[in-house]
């Protein structure tokens, strides 16, 4: 995109942010639809519906970090940039029939990457607006699976749903295994990116409270405790935000393996730096981030559940360690 | 995430590949030098500074007409990489002091100072720190006294942990030319040639052996006018850059070294997977994610430099990520390797010895938190 195009495209989904962040964890379904139809609005799901693609991977993932930095009840991740990924990488092969309906993405029962077993217990995340939920096997299969009622999650804005196979199984096409590689990868950069966005944001907010709140006759922020406590979050954040950045740019310019170790690297960093900086914005806000009322636990669900989406960090953190071998080895994770 | 943050090129650019296949040919024909018997690691690498700028390889991103070869930040990093990967010493550590000299020193002081610098024929040091002034540098109480009829200085005070003071030719010092102004507008730059009389250096020996730093002694040391780097009271304002890129994520060798270490424990890792407890998988894991991160990060930072930003305090961030990457790094080396964990002057215990000292030198971790408070934050101070 060119880079005016680009601001453009931000500020709108900046201005979509501020209409319809939520200040509670009680949205109406009403309220969530206008919020969705508002989203769509945007028309952002066509920047990667074509090959090439008119949005970068890096740029989608800025406007993952943006849209991560306001509690949202809407979906931006399953619907607009992770599923239809799927789908667009499916179109390159030409292994994939029309498919009409509007997906997101089934995960395992615990939010990671389905695995082997289509029949096993999943869910469609990011369910908002949902019609269906890719399930994508280790061996790149891509199924369509049917959505059933609410399943339980702490991330109380964020719309799962159970999914299971229809009848007839409908299997849409199969990806290979670079393909995986790209498509894992990429789901990783885009849920990393957006709790970049919240931790950032939330670290803001907290600076800008230890601004304005007195005790003792002075600001909090005076505090070195205080002081030191936002510069180590702004640190965290600043790691995450690096991280993933060039794993999105490894997206658009390496091989999917490279791309793939480096959306580890980012969600691993991401999985513990970015609650570290919401735990250190919560003890800067003090009592009142301890209330239903206050958007604190939102975030603070948004980045703990996140911190586990997808892959977990002791996985990670193996297959780092102790790198699989061979050219075309795809892991669950 | 402000509007800064557009979408940025993280990728070298195309003449960095050859300058890569340059260095890497120029190695062949120049093999690495050997440490003789007993000769101290300064003097073994200043004659790897001096075989490197013979081959155009030092002070890449300086321009040429001060001996360098006029190219960018990002060339000397690939330069510090490609050392690393082939277990070269590391670049020549001149990359701060000439930046501060390119920016405060008259057109005749570069032109005289800075060759010399790069070529090795003068050896520098770095004389901030004092016994009474360390974090808080403003308070240093080293004297430079104009004499009546202003020809020139007299000097005199005391400095404390001149790295390499006792191997230097010149020290970049710092001294307070007013006693009444207010800290930051009364320190001023010298250009001090290190055997002027006057001038006594007392090596000290550090934790790991090694006799890194000094102490210097300044009685009644005469300097010329024109020995002053800047005017008076610019001392602060250079000193401020040349932490900067001191700090700075990118004017480091580190990054291959601590490379080259996360290889031996992966090795370690494969090759005995039942001599380790299972929490070492994951911490070595930690550390690979700490290195990739401090590699993204450094990429960020060259990539924002290229598009124009320039050179801040957001350099504390960089430093804090650093010792992060090294203090874990070292720490796990001697798990992973316990056979380290009992060598003293081994490689890896040295260096985990001196990865104890990150979070002090070249600024403290909590000095760096103060300045990301103030600068980065605009956290109001206590006042
Ligand atoms: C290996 C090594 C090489 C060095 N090389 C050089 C060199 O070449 N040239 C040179 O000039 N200097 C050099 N230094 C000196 C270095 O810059 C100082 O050691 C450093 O700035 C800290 O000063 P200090 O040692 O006096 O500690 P102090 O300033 O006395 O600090 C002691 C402790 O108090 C804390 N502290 C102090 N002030 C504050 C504050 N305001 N808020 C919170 N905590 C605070 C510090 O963080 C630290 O934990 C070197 C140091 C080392 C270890």
């Amino acid at each position: 995109m060119e880079a005016e195009e680009f601001r453009l495209v931000r500020e709108a989904l900046r201005a979509f942010a501020a209409d319809h962040r939520c200040d509670t964890a009680e949205v109406g379904q009403a309220e969530r639809t206008t919020a969705q139809k508002s989203l769509d609005g945007l028309g952002l799901g066509e920047l990667r519906r074509s090959t090439p693609p008119l949005a970068s991977a890096q740029e989608c993932a800025l406007l993952a970090e943006e849209y991560g930095r306001q509690p949202l009840a809407t979906s931006f991740l399953g619907t607009v940039l992770l599923a239809p990924e799927v789908l667009r990488l499916l179109a390159v092969t030409g292994r994939h029939a029309p498919y009409e309906s509007r997906p997101t993405v089934a995960l395992t029962r615990d939010l990671r990457f389905t695995g082997r077993y289509s029949d096993a217990d999943h869910v469609a995340w990011d369910a908002e607006g949902a019609e269906s939920a890719l399930w994508i096997g280790d061996d790149g299969t891509v199924r369509a699976l049917e959505l059933g009622g609410p399943a339980p999650t702490t991330d109380l804005l964020r719309v799962v749903r159970e999914a299971h196979p229809g009848t007839p199984d409908s299997v849409l096409g199969r990806l290979v295994p670079e393909q995986l590689q790209a498509w894992r990868a990429w789901a990783l950069v885009m849920v990393s990116s957006e709790l970049v966005g919240a931790a950032a944001s939330f670290v803001e907010q907290s600076t800008a409270y230890a601004r304005d709140r007195s005790q003792y006759g002075r600001p909090i922020g005076s505090f070195q405790a205080v002081r030191h406590l936002l510069a180590d979050a702004t640190v965290a954040v600043e790691a995450c935000a690096s991280a993933t950045r060039y794993a999105a740019w490894c997206l658009d310019h390496a091989a999917p393996d490279t791309a793939l170790a480096a959306a580890r690297v980012a969600k691993a960093e991401v999985d513990v730096s970015a609650v570290e900086a919401v735990y250190a914005g919560m003890q800067v806000f003090g009592g009142i981030a301890q209330t239903w009322e206050h958007m604190a636990h939102l975030y603070l669900r948004r980045v703990r559940v996140g911190a586990t989406v997808l892959t977990g960090t002791a996985d990670l953190l193996t297959a780092l360690a102790l790198p699989p071998s061979g050219p075309h080895v795809v892991e669950a994770s | 995430m402000t509007d800064h943050d557009v979408p940025l090129d993280f990728g070298d650019p195309a003449d960095l590949d050859m300058l890569r296949r340059e260095l890497r040919a120029w190695l062949t024909e120049h093999p690495l030098p050997r440490r003789r018997n007993g000769e101290p690691m300064a003097e073994f690498l200043h004659r790897w500074h001096r075989q490197l700028h013979s081959g155009g390889w030092v002070g890449l991103d300086v321009p040429e007409r001060y001996g360098g070869r006029g190219l960018t930040a990002l060339h000397q990093v690939a330069v510090s990489d490609e050392l690393g990967a082939c277990r070269a010493p590391g670049v020549p550590r001149i990359g701060y002091l000439a930046h501060a000299l390119l920016e405060f020193c008259s057109e005749d002081q570069r032109a005289r100072l800075l060759p010399r610098m790069l070529s090795g024929d003068d050896v520098w040091c770095q004389g901030f720190s004092e016994p009474g002034a360390g974090s808080d540098l403003a308070g240093m109480s080293t004297y430079a006294r104009r004499s009546p009829d202003g020809g020139h200085y007299l000097i005199n005070g005391q400095k404390l942990w001149t790295s390499y003071a006792q191997y230097s030719d010149y020290c970049l010092l710092l001294a307070r030319t007013d006693r009444a102004a207010p800290a930051h507008s009364s320190i001023t730059a010298f250009a001090l040639p290190l055997n002027r009389a006057g001038v006594t250096v007392r090596p000290l020996r550090a934790a790991n052996g090694d006799d890194e730093f000094c102490e210097l002694f300044l009685d009644d040391v005469r300097v010329a006018v024109d020995e002053r780097i800047g005017a008076e009271g610019d001392g602060w304002p250079l000193a401020m850059t040349t932490v900067n890129y001191e700090r700075n994520a990118l004017d480091t060798g580190h990054l291959s070294k601590y490379g080259l270490l996360l290889e031996r424990l992966r090795r370690q890792l494969r090759e005995h997977p039942d001599a380790l407890p299972d929490g070492l998988v994951s911490a070595v894991g930690r550390c690979v994610v700490d290195y990739q991160v401090l590699v993204a990060h450094t990429r960020r930072r060259t990539a924002e430099r290229l598009a124009g930003r320039p050179a801040g305090p957001e350099s504390s961030v960089d430093k804090l990520l650093m010792t992060r990457a090294e203090q874990r790094l070292y720490e796990t080396a001697l798990a992973v390797l316990p056979e380290e964990l009992h060598r003293d002057g081994g490689a890896v215990y040295g260096e985990y010895l001196y990865s104890r000292a990150a979070s002090v030198y070249g600024g403290t971790s909590q000095i760096q938190r103060n300045i990301i408070a103030k600068r980065l934050l605009h956290l109001p101070s206590a006042s």
